[in-house]
């Protein structure tokens, strides 16, 4: 035992003196008098506006910071639907769609088109379920969602969003972080980063999974990109402990595990002064924040202390993982003061290829199973005064046809759409957003947009605008340059700002 | 041939900044050499009249093709070309009285040539910027008041034209197509004009939105070249775009009023929404007027040490908004700070704080604040009565609290706008008596549910659904 101690100090010394030698010292003078002399010429200005990050060591990453401007959100609840639902069955009303139903798609639609999996000709295909007008402000919803339909009128429908990617990996990246490709910082990071957090002791980024599988983009979508790694997505489990290794270690109390994170960080506050890399800041704050959720995570991540009338309002089932459950954590969390909560449900991939994915079968069960728990969520928020500052947003990563699938040019054992980009629905609540309004609208058959079009960096855009943030300037210095999450694009939709 | 001579045309802008700088470069070395220290520079004048003159003369030349393109003001660009003609032929004067040693003549001409300079350079700036473009900086907060959309009283007795339209075309299309630009040769400022077009011919049908390119350019894709208003000017609203089609389709008439047209439900709304001021919108109750001086840093910081978060509303304000979430017990400490903090703290969460009455009454000399969330926490019928003192409050959350009606009604506020009960001791029964106290609140009983329906859990399966 203690040979290995000393083995261990010895390797320490032996790396510390590698790096004193006279060449390096030579070296380190002629780039280090550079660097200084750079620095000082620097040190005056606001370099690219960043934040000061000269004394990082000293301040927490996630203390919250004063936005912009004084946003009306303190706080997101995203809920992707995994795999892309189908605007036709639930949003965007088409009866012209029904008379066309069972005809070959005219040319003029599939010429210069790509699609994911359609070939050749395929047949058009009407509406797979009954729609009405509901509420004051008479949206459109269909009856596959009849919990949704009595909040119509909280809601904000955008109908006319567009992307540019058809496959679900770089369609979810393109909506969560902008741009197609890995890399870039998600918008929970970007929130996060910008913000802070208002409750130390959790997250201020948490991820929720449910159906069965993570999102095709992996775990990139709720990634922190170039960003401090302490800004990245917590993916908490939604089955057992939340989050792994919380726990004390049978024979170790909560003052030796305090003692011993503390010695850690002693550590590691030395090798950050030596080397000045922000990754051990993030180090550092991350032992922090573990040693304080050990006693709040638990806490806030049981459902099973809720009253009864609340799991009848959402339909949890607390012991199995399930939408419901996460969106109920959802809620907790916000109210605790958690800045992004992302919700992932996978399963919307409605090709046709099997009864799960079928729109008349397996999408229909999806909606039943989430309509119920969004619309609780929406009214939770409300009678507990936090949806004026909760911004709920809803939606896929892009839409569906108007035409049946036809994978490989063949008829699909049941009915099913393809991936579309031209035309889908997103819905947002809450958080200084219209109450029941629709933004743009879609041709006759819903296959592309004609008015009030909107982009994923047009819907992130307007995110950070209800927090208070000008997306043009939340921007990180990285390989020489300002990023910032919509890159050149994004324009805030005025149109339904309350 | 005429694309060779439009590519010419283009040039004028950066050759008429050659005449500009030599002339006055000549007219300096003019002046300057009358002092002996300078006197050697007697010998650059001729030289730099004749450069100058030269380069006035292509000037003049490519200007004279630019003005055929017809974008421009007609009476302004009447000036600017004939002083540019002058400015050519002074400037050659100068070169000749240089020559032949004039010098007394040569004084005027470098007297008159400078103001000429002048004259047509401003000139001409007015003609590729607008109109008083020089004093834009100074007079845009001006300007904005004035082109800031008016609030219509009644929309439909308004005169669709005058009312509605025009200030639309004011604000989005003058500036580029009006008295002091024509760009396109195209004019919207007056019915003669619209109806007139541009020099591609009518840009409006009336009755026929897909014929009138007014119409088809606005909703073309913003990123196309031909789309209007052109990239980074600013664009038109959803709303104002359809409010011009309905004037459009409806037979674009001058003088009608809006009830006198027919119109959708989509129209009703848009013209309704001219009825409400947005500036007022904008403004936010939860915000006071003007600002405040800084919080103390200090105190800032221990009450950061106590797990309280608490920051500016945003980076350009000083007022100050503070999370409890994780300090539900108040010491001697955090109330005599926060009592520091009393002139900046407008925004309060404290769910589920357990607090002394001493700290009810240090909340309740915090006389700025507008949001208070105290859910869940432990105030009583007493302590909200000190609480009688926050005449500004906006937001209360009483969300599960033993308030009862008593305490509530010895409350009152014209200034509350939303109040939350549910779960609280307050019955909804007793709701009514609530909505005379607080006039203006919207109260939130809370109670919702979300009703079970046999659909919720049921599955569909192929199998089971064949019948």
């Amino acid at each position: 035992m203690s040979r290995n101690i000393q083995r261990i100090i010895q390797e320490a010394n032996a790396h510390t003196m590698q790096q004193l030698t006279r060449r390096h010292f030579f070296q380190e003078c002629v780039t280090g008098m550079g660097a200084m002399a750079l620095g000082s010429v620097l040190g005056g200005c606001n370099w690219l506006g960043s934040k000061d990050t000269g004394s990082l060591i000293h301040s927490n990453p996630l203390m919250a910071h004063a936005p912009h401007f004084a946003g009306k959100a303190k706080s997101v609840i995203y809920i992707h639907m995994a795999g892309a639902p189908s605007q036709l069955e639930l949003f965007d009303y088409k009866p012209d769609l029904m008379k066309l139903d069972g005809l070959d798609c005219p040319q003029s639609l599939l010429e210069g088109k790509k699609f994911a999996f359609i070939r050749g000709v395929p047949k058009m295909m009407g509406p797979q379920a009954s729609f009405q007008q509901r509420g004051q402000s008479g949206a459109w919803i269909s009856d596959h969602l009849p919990h949704l339909s009595t909040v119509a009128d909280e809601i904000s429908f955008l109908k006319a969003v567009q992307t540019d990617q058809f496959n679900h990996g770089p369609a979810q990246l393109l909506m969560h972080t902008g741009s197609a490709r890995l890399g870039r910082p998600s918008i929970g990071s970007w929130v996060t980063y910008g913000l802070g957090s208002e409750n130390n002791n959790l997250p201020g980024f948490v991820v929720l999974t449910s159906g069965g599988k993570n999102p095709d983009a992996g775990k990139s979508i709720w990634g922190n990109g170039f960003l401090p790694s302490v800004y990245q997505g917590v993916q908490c489990r939604t089955e057992g402990d939340p989050v792994l290794f919380l726990k004390d270690p049978a024979g170790m109390d909560r003052d030796l595990r305090k003692a011993s994170i503390d010695a850690i960080n002693e550590a590691n506050k030395l090798t950050y002064e030596e080397y000045q890399d922000p990754e051990t800041v993030s180090r550092i704050a991350q032992y922090e924040m573990a040693y304080r959720m050990q006693i709040e995570v638990p806490e806030t991540m049981n459902i099973n202390n809720e009253p009864a009338y609340i799991h009848e309002m959402y339909g949890t089932k607390p012991g199995v993982a399930c939408f419901a459950n996460n969106v109920l954590l959802a809620r907790k969390l916000v109210e605790k003061g958690v800045r992004f909560v992302q919700l992932f449900d996978w399963g919307w991939d409605s090709h046709g290829t099997d009864e799960n994915l079928a729109i008349d079968y397996g999408f229909v069960n999806k909606c039943r199973a989430t309509d119920k728990p969004v619309t609780a969520l929406l009214l939770d928020l409300k009678q507990r005064g936090l949806l004026d500052e909760t911004l709920v947003v809803w939606g896929g990563e892009f839409g569906r046809t108007p035409m049946q699938e036809n994978r490989d040019g063949k008829k699909m054992p049941f009915k099913g759409r393809d991936h579309h980009t031209e035309a889908f629905t997103i819905w947002m609540a809450g958080g200084g957003i219209k109450k029941g309004f629709s933004y743009g609208e879609t041709d006759e058959i819903g296959y592309s947009a004609i008015s009030g079009k909107v982009t994923p960096f047009d819907i992130q855009a307007t995110i950070l605008n209800q927090l208070g943030f000008d997306h043009e300037k939340l921007v990180y210095p990285f390989q020489g340059r300002p990023f910032r999450l919509t890159d050149v694009h994004g324009r805030v939709i005025n149109e339904i700002l309350a | 041939m005429l694309f060779i001579t439009e590519v010419i045309a283009h040039f004028h802008p950066v050759l008429v900044h050659l005449p500009i700088g030599i002339l006055l470069l000549a007219i300096l070395f003019h002046w300057l050499s009358s002092k002996e220290k300078f006197a050697g520079l007697s010998i650059a004048i001729p030289i730099s009249y004749l450069a100058g003159a030269i380069t006035a003369i292509l000037s003049c030349i490519t200007g004279y093709i630019l003005s055929g393109s017809g974008e421009y003001d007609e009476t302004t660009l009447n000036l600017h070309q004939w002083m540019g003609i002058l400015v050519a032929f002074i400037s050659s004067a100068g070169y000749l009285f240089c020559r032949n040693k004039n010098e007394q003549q040569l004084k005027w001409v470098s007297i008159v040539l400078a103001g000429l300079i002048t004259i047509t350079g401003h000139l001409g700036g007015t003609l590729t910027h607008g109109e008083g473009y020089l004093w834009k900086g100074i007079s845009e907060s001006k300007k904005d008041s004035i082109n800031a959309v008016k609030v219509i009283a009644n929309a439909q007795e308004a005169i669709v034209y005058k009312d509605i339209i025009q200030p639309i075309l004011q604000q989005k299309c003058y500036n580029c197509h009006a008295a002091t630009k024509q760009k396109g040769g195209l004019r919207v400022d007056s019915e003669e004009w619209i109806m007139k077009g541009g020099k591609n011919g009518k840009v409006l049908v009336a009755g026929s939105i897909d014929s009138s390119v007014v119409y088809k350019r606005i909703i073309l894709d913003p990123i196309e070249e031909k789309h209007m208003p052109p990239k980074g000017k600013p664009q038109l609203k959803e709303q104002e775009r359809l409010l011009l089609q309905w004037w459009i389709a409806s037979g674009a008439d001058f003088t009608k009023k809006s009830k006198e047209l027919s119109q959708t439900a989509a129209v009703k709304t848009a013209l309704s929404a001219l009825e409400k001021s947005e500036v007022l919108e904008t403004k936010r109750a939860d915000i006071p007027d003007g600002e405040v001086a800084k919080a103390n840093e200090t105190i800032l910081e221990s009450l950061r040490k106590n797990s309280v978060t608490v920051f500016e509303i945003s980076e350009k304000s000083n007022w100050l908004s503070a999370n409890f979430v994780n300090c539900i017990k108040w010491n001697a400490d955090i109330e005599k700070q926060m009592d520091l903090l009393k002139d900046q703290l407008i925004w309060l969460k404290i769910p589920g704080a357990q607090l002394q009455e001493s700290s009810w009454k240090t909340i309740a000399g915090l006389t700025n604040l507008k949001r208070l969330s105290a859910e869940h926490s432990n105030i009583t019928d007493q302590d909200l009565v000190q609480l009688n003192s926050l005449k500004q409050l906006q937001y209360l959350n009483l969300v599960d609290t033993k308030i009862t009606l008593k305490g509530l009604l010895q409350w009152k506020s014209n200034n509350l706008a939303s109040l939350f009960i549910n779960k609280s001791g307050i019955g909804l029964q007793e709701f009514n008596t609530l909505k005379i106290n607080f006039p203006k609140a919207n109260i939130d009983t809370g109670g919702y549910y979300v009703p079970f329906m046999a659909t919720d859990t049921q599955q569909l399966h192929p199998r089971t659904d064949k019948k």
